[in-house]
């Protein structure tokens, strides 16, 4: 069976919410004098280590009782509506909480010691969702790199490189292809796995992602097939090529393998290359605990120069506008990006810590990346830039089982001019 | 509900000029009006009037006027959306009907073990429709290519879901699946409700089981038909939860219900452009419903 991880989180989250709107009820009312904190963190995979983190914050200091509320991002997002909304968040940062950035509902931190720790090349993937104008409005604390995670012992047993350029990869295929190894595991059941993984590695590795879109921004409601820039334009050729590795070198049901089914298998050697974040080595380590993994960026031209990882910013630390309580919040903030607890965070959940200082997990599983992160050559996935309103994932899903790239593509430049037809007009900036 | 009730309340009026209505009657309706209010008819009015903004439903807006509704029309995702959701509940009414009535014609029939049967029909109703789905999904997923190949069946190797043609069908099935048996219970009570003794003279003047059938019993229990249908059709146009568990909406975007258009606003942040996608779909549906009505009004026959 397939499961959006991030749905499950969600469905979890939600049983979860209140027994814990209760637990906090009654937290409240004992009332010892300390100023309340709702800090909310809904990652599941890290809710216990978080919950470590807040019980020492807890007792190290006796001004601040810091709450931690896994309720989700629906209940976060309707709670801002509600004109309540959580004194502190870490969370996923993308086009769901960006509009809470647009609208100016956060408040700066410029002025923390946090944000003068921050590593500077996040800064254009923050402002990538939006900006209020004058205000650090969130700051990042793990980030999370992607690229093709590979067998390292099918590759060894057929003697083939890591590839760097994109007929290097042709051969590699080729080559498993030969020895009768399936090249890559797909799981096009599942439509966010096509979207994180074929489409955006294919994409960020052929494309200038941050210049693609500042440049599709520009045109606005002009987008279409006779524009400069369009989808249609800049993606036909990277869709081309997904087709092409997917036409040749999946495995043959995959039109019918979800998530779950992909990192058995994969786990089980049953192909040498996959698709997937670092979120799956667990998963694929739930089976395989010893498998050698390695990971290396897509190839998508024929220079490795071109090669980049794809990043998201897994977690951002925002204190909205609306809070109470934003001083006792701002004190939890520079705890948690104190470089001990956000280091270890990291190190615990394979994430890349984005502050100047930091040096990158020590895990063989993500050593590939490394050089890629330092190098500032990364890139967010273009799937996940683009509002949710355009269903990119669907539309990925579509293209990679077989439809017309050029009608979807066409597609989405319809889709999104028609969305910056009724967008309101944007402050310059 | 509470239409009728109104009705009823009103007709004694009528009748009883002179007599002041019972007040408990109003206390009755009470409860039900301000739940309505609160829950459905305020809510409703406000979503309507943020479909003239560009309201993402937090922080500041402005008005727009049309622009949504001018957006919406010219959208090939929100047509899609319609043309799906109209095309799946046309065929499940019918799948559900014809079905049900020939589960609750052999039902109420002398058969052996009618009540256990009755029992294990009613089952699937039981079930949270998420729940089946995830279950179907694992079947159409994994079971029914498993079988395929076993048997040789190119046909079902692949995934029923995994074809952007054919998805509707295994949808259509499984939601069917679920909604037989509320349909089912209520052509029971339909077929209770005729009266033994015009089977009785029918087996007298000589007509056969066929022709009871189509000459009594479908006319006399036309009602529960009608009921049925426009119930069944109210309730699949608004199809949501088993489509999000068996396809979420693809192969692509083939199986995007209105329903989940409208949601998939809420959580991309496209507020005001989804209340003004579904203000169309309430004014559709109510004009479906006044179609209906119209249609059926104070007839239970055909």
């Amino acid at each position: 069976m397939s499961f959006n991880p991030q749905k499950v989180a969600r469905a979890v989250a939600g049983s979860l919410a209140l027994t814990l709107v209760s637990v906090g009820l009654a937290g409240c009312s004992v009332g010892d004098g300390r100023e309340p904190v709702r800090f909310t963190f809904s990652k599941r995979e890290a809710i216990e280590f978080m919950t470590d983190v807040v019980a020492k914050y807890n007792a190290s200091q006796d001004k601040v009782q810091v709450n931690i509320d896994t309720s989700g991002v629906d209940v976060v997002s309707a709670s801002f509506v509600r004109g309540n909304p959580p004194d502190l968040m870490l969370a996923n940062y993308n086009m769901e909480v960006a509009r809470f950035v647009e609208r100016c509902t956060l408040s700066d931190l410029s002025d923390t010691t946090a944000a003068s720790q921050m590593k500077e090349s996040y800064q254009p993937l923050l402002d990538q969702y939006g900006v209020c104008e004058g205000r650090q409005s969130a700051l990042p604390f793990s980030v999370m790199a992607a690229s093709v995670i590979y067998n390292k012992e099918i590759f060894e047993a057929n003697n083939l490189q890591v590839p760097t350029t994109w007929d290097e990869l042709i051969d590699v295929c080729e080559k498993l292809v030969a020895a009768g190894v399936t090249p890559f595991y797909a799981t096009l059941k599942d439509d966010w796995t096509v979207g994180q993984g074929w489409y955006d590695y294919t994409v960020g590795g052929s494309i200038d992602v941050i210049d693609f879109f500042d440049r599709l921004s520009a045109q606005g409601a002009d987008v279409g097939p006779d524009s400069e820039t369009s989808f249609s334009k800049d993606f036909a050729e990277p869709m081309d090529k997904m087709q092409q590795l997917l036409d040749d070198y999946i495995n043959k049901d995959a039109p019918s393998r979800g998530y779950n089914d992909g990192n058995l298998a994969f786990a089980k050697g049953e192909a040498a290359m996959y698709l997937q974040g670092p979120w799956a080595f667990s998963e694929i380590a739930k089976t395989s605990p010893d498998l050698a993994l390695g990971t290396f960026p897509l190839p998508m031209t024929d220079d490795p120069a071109d090669r980049s990882v794809r990043v998201n910013l897994d977690l951002a630390a925002m204190i909205p506008e609306g809070s109470n309580h934003k001083e006792a919040a701002r004190d939890f903030l520079e705890y948690l990006f104190q470089p001990e607890n956000i280091e270890a965070y990291n190190a615990s959940q394979l994430g890349f810590t984005p502050t100047s200082t930091a040096a990158a997990p020590d895990d063989p599983r993500i050593e590939g990346m490394i050089p890629f992160i330092d190098a500032g050559e990364i890139y967010q996935g273009p799937s996940v830039l683009v509002p949710k309103t355009i269903p990119v994932f669907n539309y990925a899903q579509a293209i990679a089982l077989g439809g017309d790239a050029g009608q979807y593509l066409a597609t989405m430049d319809a889709d999104w001019a028609r969305l910056a037809f009724r967008a309101p007009a944007k402050k310059e900036s | 509900m509470s239409t009728t009730t109104t009705e009823v309340v009103g007709g004694q009026k009528v009748r009883r000029t002179k007599r002041r209505v019972e007040p408990i009657y109003y206390l009755f309706l009470l409860p039900s009006l301000i739940l309505l209010t609160l829950a459905i008819t305020i809510p409703g009015i406000i979503g309507i009037f943020f479909s003239f903004t560009d309201s993402i439903g937090i922080g500041d807006w402005s008005f727009i006027g049309l622009t949504n509704y001018v957006a919406a029309f010219s959208d090939p995702a929100i047509l899609q959306s319609y043309l799906f959701t109209f095309g799946f509940s046309i065929a499940t009414v019918l799948v559900v009907n014809v079905i049900a009535f020939m589960l609750a014609v052999g039902l109420v029939s002398r058969i052996r073990f009618k009540t256990g049967l009755r029992t294990i029909f009613v089952i699937p109703m039981v079930i949270s429709g998420i729940i089946i789905a995830y279950v179907f999904n694992f079947l159409f997923s994994n079971s029914l290519p498993a079988l395929g190949t076993a048997l040789g069946i190119e046909a079902l190797e692949t995934s029923l879901l995994a074809n952007p043609d054919l998805a509707w069908v295994a949808i259509v099935a499984v939601t069917a699946w679920q909604a037989i048996p509320g349909t089912l219970l209520i052509y029971i009570a339909g077929l209770l409700s005729v009266p033994g003794d015009v089977y009785e003279a029918a087996d007298i003047d000589g007509a056969t089981k066929f022709q009871q059938l189509t000459r009594i019993t479908v006319p006399l229990v036309a009602g529960y038909v009608v009921i049925n249908i426009i119930l069944g059709f109210k309730g699949f146009l608004n199809a949501y939860d088993i489509i999000v568990g068996l396809t979420n909406g693809g192969p692509g975007t083939a199986t995007r219900s209105v329903a989940m258009t409208i949601i998939a606003g809420f959580n991309g942040g496209d507020y005001a452009y989804q209340m003004a996608n579904a203000t169309i779909f309430f004014v559709v549906a109510i004009l479906i419903s006044i179609l209906q009505l119209s249609l059926t009004r104070g007839r239970n026959a055909f």
